[in-house]
């Protein structure tokens, strides 16, 4: 597996602010974007219907914000495993986020498509309107560059914020302060019910590969 | 009455305390004085300067007669210079500036204005988010979801940035509701300028009008708003947003961006109730969308603006909160958040635990010698457990269990058992 710890990954925030007000940042905003799988889930309950990549991204949404918030209670006081268990997350994320944008773009040009054509007819009203105000709608191609601009934008954010995350852990896996007792969860581990236990075991898991991949 | 609010509010004060004390002076010359001997910096030159030009702007733009224009401005500019008044309208600059261009946006000239995007939101929405949450949640309507939606959109999104304020000035920090305006004015300052830079139609315009392209001509439509009008046989929100003057700033939504600055504030002063105010966004993100006003994508703009500008503002104004004391009147000091003493990454290089772990000779460990406050006997001390950590049989003292083998950073921990 390809080793990162020699990648230069940023020590500031937009080169100037310290990494633990950034990682709040990125966390802040990641959750407020996963929220949006509580909403689309919903859709069971309203009857909207629902396809098996909208029901997989808002699971996956839901599981991500579960994991992301509670990062934002140990932001002064971070621990590896927690971290490291948000950055594998956060990573696998990203590449998850790449290729639903992809899918969901496909998704949204079809049925765009379709609706063009079954709109064909109203297109002599929209000339009726006269010259001056059919300007004062977006053009097709101001419309499209628009979107591809700001789903370009969030991607590239995305993937900073990602190496944020990364530099953030490295940093705590250099420093002797954060390093992890293990026997202290492993003796905590038995009365507790099944799925902390699980959680934890994959927080060890996360810790034991962000250290391979960055210490 | 005096009794009730000394024995509530000032029975706490600590004796000489000055920092919760308000300006009573009318003495414009006080003012005056201060302004002769004040020192911009960097960072004033930016806030006032940009704030200065969005007025500029307005004062000109503004289909006002000229005489009637510079009496507003000469108005404020003498309340300004007040202390007494001073004290709240100086501070509330950017909330003016706001409401002036808010309510200047309407002038706009349709020739002068960017061109309505109708497709870009659902198709961003689609692409980040899988579908269109607000077509998802407004999927089945009733009477009782008209109603829970209309309370937070249509009621407490008007009175809960003056009930939040109060509060805050009451029972938060002294200083704390200047930070409080900054966020707030600042917050929709920036989401007005971007809703008249990118002109954008809600969802309820997808419904009326499919994707077709718009024209300023257009009335607005109230939405889902339009039961309540017919629930409650009022006719308030159908008149008032077929001729809002914003008709196509669906992008960011200033509901959530409110919303989320109070409840950020709350949050900061009040973190106990945080599960309420989250509540409350979670409740008016839900109902905008139900209400068919915004896409998803707006409410995160409106929110992720909202959430920088609030941590910017926590960390360069914001008074640090005590969490046990009742009021503005049981303060002492006011202590500002310090962002270097605060980094949880800081390295003090008197603590022993921060000596970085590259530095350290893991190869010639020298044996502990006696016990000293010398320093450098405590960096060869430091190395010393080197020899058992190394060691990969009945490692009971070694509980970093996967860094067996390698130079653990233990080693740099001093032992003094």
């Amino acid at each position: 597996m390809m080793r990162l710890s020699a990648f230069q990954f940023p020590k500031t925030f937009l080169g100037f602010l310290p990494l633990y007000i950034a990682v709040e940042i990125v966390l802040g905003i990641t959750i407020f974007n996963k929220c949006s799988g509580v909403y689309g889930i919903l859709a069971i309950f309203t009857g909207h219907p629902l396809d098996f990549m909208q029901g997989v991204s808002y699971l996956w949404s839901i599981l991500t914000l579960i994991v992301y918030v509670q990062g934002m209670y140990e932001i002064l006081k971070p621990t590896l495993l927690t971290f490291s268990q948000i950055l594998v997350f956060y990573s696998i994320d990203t590449v998850l986020t790449c290729f639903f944008t992809l899918w969901f773009t496909n998704v949204w040009f079809t049925e765009e498509a379709a609706s063009d054509q079954s709109g064909a007819a109203t297109a002599s009203t929209k000339s009726k309107r006269g010259e001056d105000r059919a300007s004062q709608g977006a053009t097709e191609a101001y419309e499209y560059g628009m979107t591809m601009l700001i789903t370009w934008v969030t991607l590239v954010f995305r993937l900073y914020f990602n190496f944020i995350l990364a530099s953030f852990v490295k940093e705590l896996l250099s420093n002797p302060k954060f390093m992890i007792d293990q026997d202290d969860v492993a003796q905590d581990l038995k009365n507790k019910p099944l799925y902390k236990r699980w959680w934890i075991k994959c927080q060890k898991q996360s810790y034991k590969l962000c250290r391979r991949m960055l210490a | 009455m005096s009794g009730f609010i000394y024995r509530w509010f000032l029975a706490d004060r600590p004796a000489n305390s000055k920092v919760s004390e308000l300006e009573t002076s009318w003495d414009i010359r006080q003012s005056l004085a201060k302004l002769r001997n004040y020192q911009p910096t960097t960072k004033d030159v930016c806030h006032y300067g940009f704030l200065c030009s969005v007025l500029l702007f307005v004062f000109v733009a503004f289909p006002a007669p000229w005489l009637l224009k510079l009496f507003v401005y000469a108005l404020f500019g003498l309340l300004f210079l007040i202390p007494i008044t001073s004290q709240f309208f100086f501070n509330a600059l950017p909330i003016f500036t706001w409401l002036a261009l808010y309510f200047t946006s309407s002038y706009f000239s349709a020739g002068s204005r960017p061109p309505i995007t109708v497709k870009v939101l659902p198709a961003i929405e689609t692409i980040l988010y899988g579908d269109n949450l607000s077509d998802i949640l407004a999927t089945s309507t009733n009477s009782f979801y008209d109603i829970l939606a209309w309370i937070p959109y249509g009621l407490f999104h008007f009175g809960a940035p003056f009930v939040v304020a109060a509060i805050l000035f009451v029972f938060g920090p002294p200083t704390i509701l200047q930070g409080y305006a900054f966020a707030f004015g600042y917050m929709n300052l920036f989401g007005v300028i971007t809703q008249n830079i990118f002109p954008a139609a809600p969802p309820w315009y997808k419904i009326m009008y499919g994707l077709n392209s718009a024209h300023y001509g257009m009335h607005g439509s109230p939405g889902g708003l339009a039961r309540i009008d017919k629930l409650l046989h009022i006719n308030i929100y159908t008149q008032g947003f077929s001729n809002s003057s914003v008709i196509f700033g669906a992008f960011p939504s200033l509901h959530s961006g409110c919303a989320t600055m109070e409840a950020l504030f709350f949050s900061y002063c009040f973190p106990r109730l945080r599960p309420l105010f989250i509540a409350y966004v979670c409740w008016l993100w839900w109902s905008t969308m139900y209400l068919t006003h915004h896409y998803f994508v707006d409410l995160m703009l409106g929110s992720v603006l909202s959430y920088t500008i609030f941590q910017y503002t926590r960390y360069t104004h914001l008074p640090v909160v005590d969490t046990d004391l009742f009021c503005r009147w049981s303060y002492g000091a006011i202590e500002k958040f310090n962002i270097a003493k605060n980094d949880p990454l800081s390295t003090e290089p008197s603590d022993v635990e921060n000596v970085p772990l590259t530095t350290m000779n893991f190869a010639t460990p020298t044996p502990p010698s006696e016990l000293s406050d010398d320093d450098d006997v405590v960096a060869s001390r430091s190395a010393s457990p080197y020899i058992f950590d190394r060691t990969t049989s009945s490692a009971t003292s070694n509980t970093s269990l996967d860094l067996q083998g390698e130079a653990t950073p233990r080693a740099v921990k001093p032992r003094f058992d």
